[in-house]
């Protein structure tokens, strides 16, 4: 091998080595959760937004089709179980108008406080999750339609995730099946307050529940509203398996077929979200009594 | 009469530069390509790993065409735009391509079933790799199944993709555009 060659492989090695090490360098910056982290991150997602909406178009083409052929297929079956969905609706809402009454009954009597308003804004999903590693969806809309961190973001049928990076147009959504979501919540019938952790995966584990918590299969879990990021009462899902101890929750929304979504704006007043490492706001207090409690609420079941 | 040859015989007709930076910018559409490809519900959290067979033929074929700067700016721009760990996929990526640069003579005299094994491994590998990072990074090991359904997808979607980039480079030679 010639000096010239050696030099030049010399030279190639090192540069290899500096670009490996930059790239460990970024996992550990991207950790830390950096505000320019954030911005650079943000930015290039906004930059190629464009690009994917694009590239996306025939994709979504290509779906719209299939789900049309699938549709006709099925346009029989799908009748006789409108039919009974409707019957079944129809109880429902006469059950839902006595709830209705009986709520307004009880809340004049008691005088709780209602939910501050929050005003929903419809965005459409610009991507959808990937990868196994990161649960997080971007948004066509941002900090010009007056969204910021925080802001819960929903669908008809439940909470999708929290606004967690805003650009100009656009806006990245950390969904409830990330690893890094935590959800406080409670169990819908049995108002035992705990935490959904997502698990990139299909399901959320329900943890934090007080040991005499018995979840019953099919269950619904909503939001609690602690901490004030979250409204409360948002349908978050229902618990599908109790096994081991290990109680894991199919969520409400079905993230697969995610296109439009509505950003809750609003109500974050007063409440500090320039962190949202949840699993700092939301860590269990100590058991007190027979009690466990999440922070922001006191030992008397009152916000702090 | 002045002598113009001078100025001719700088410029570089047998440049690399414009091919590298159209395989990186082929690279970077397939990044894109996978974001698109996430929309499908039967791809949710588990897209083709698009990039990589590309990264892969690339790198026993067509090596001085795709240095590892351009295998970290894709990999930077998946991460940017799947939000994965940043900077997770660009190191798998190049630690890949390093590792290839030293069997790649094995691998260029190898028959296809070779390949496809390889890649596998490849593939594991960098799976592994990024699964490791993120675990030890997050104190959390997130769901498998989604993970080794993006194995498996890319395992099937190899062959399919090996035979396109193959057509594209036959196409381009007969285009004279690359050697």
């Amino acid at each position: 091998m010639r000096v010239s060659d050696k030099a030049r492989v010399r030279q190639r090695r090192i540069v290899h080595g500096a670009l490996i090490l930059v790239s460990f360098s970024l996992m550990f910056l991207g950790k830390a959760d950096l505000a320019a982290v954030r911005n650079l991150r943000m930015g290039g997602g906004e930059f190629l937004a464009p690009l994917v909406d694009v590239v996306s178009a025939p994709i979504r083409a290509i779906e719209t089709m299939i789900e049309g052929v699938r549709t006709v297929a099925s346009l029989r079956a799908e009748n006789v179980r409108l039919q009974g969905e409707n019957d079944l609706l129809k109880r429902w809402r006469r059950r839902a108008e006595i709830l209705e009454s009986e709520n307004r009954q009880l809340r004049s009597v008691t005088g709780a406080a209602t939910v501050k308003n929050r005003t929903p804004i419809t965005a459409r999903a610009v991507t959808a999750p990937g990868g196994g590693f990161a649960h997080t969806v971007l948004i066509s809309i941002g900090r010009e339609r007056g969204i910021v961190r925080g802001n819960p973001v929903v669908t008809a049928d439940g909470l999708v995730g929290i606004v967690i990076d805003v650009g100009l147009k656009h806006a990245r959504v950390l969904m409830i099946s990330d690893i890094n979501a935590r959800i406080p919540v409670i169990l819908a019938s049995s108002s035992w307050p705990g935490l959904t952790v997502g698990q990139n995966g299909q399901f959320l584990e329900l943890k934090f529940l007080p040991g005499e918590a018995n979840p019953k299969i099919g269950e619904l879990v909503l939001t609690s509203g602690h901490g004030g990021v979250l409204p409360n009462g948002l349908p978050v899902g229902r618990v599908e398996q109790v096994k081991d101890g290990k109680i894991l929750v199919r969520p409400a929304v079905d993230f697969r077929h995610l296109s439009y979504i509505s950003v809750l704006v609003g109500g974050l007043e007063g409440i500090d979200t320039s962190n949202l490492g949840l699993d700092k706001f939301y860590t269990p207090l100590p058991v007190l009594g027979s009690e466990r409690l999440l922070e922001g609420l006191n030992s008397l079941g009152k916000r702090k | 009469m002045k002598d113009q040859r001078s100025y001719f015989e700088k410029a570089d007709f047998h440049s690399n530069l414009p091919l590298q930076f159209l395989a990186a910018a082929v690279g970077l559409m397939l990044v894109v390509m996978e974001l698109g490809l996430a929309q499908w519900p039967v791809f949710y959290g588990a897209a083709p790993n698009l990039s990589l067979i590309f990264i892969y033929y690339m790198m026993i074929y067509h090596n001085k065409l795709l240095p590892i700067f351009s295998i970290f700016i894709i990999g930077i721009i998946g991460d940017f735009l799947l939000s994965d760990l940043l900077g997770g996929r660009a190191t798998a990526l190049m630690l890949l391509a390093i590792i290839m640069q030293v069997r790649l003579f094995k691998l260029q005299q190898g028959d296809f079933s070779l390949l496809w094994i390889d890649f596998g491994v490849s593939c594991g590998l960098v799976s592994a790799f990024q699964l490791i990072l993120f675990s030890i990074l997050n104190i959390a090991i997130p769901s498998i199944n989604p993970i080794l359904f993006q194995y498996g997808v890319n395992l099937i979607l190899f062959p399919i993709g090996f035979v396109m980039i193959f057509a594209v480079h036959q196409l381009m030679q007969k285009l004279k555009l690359v050697g």
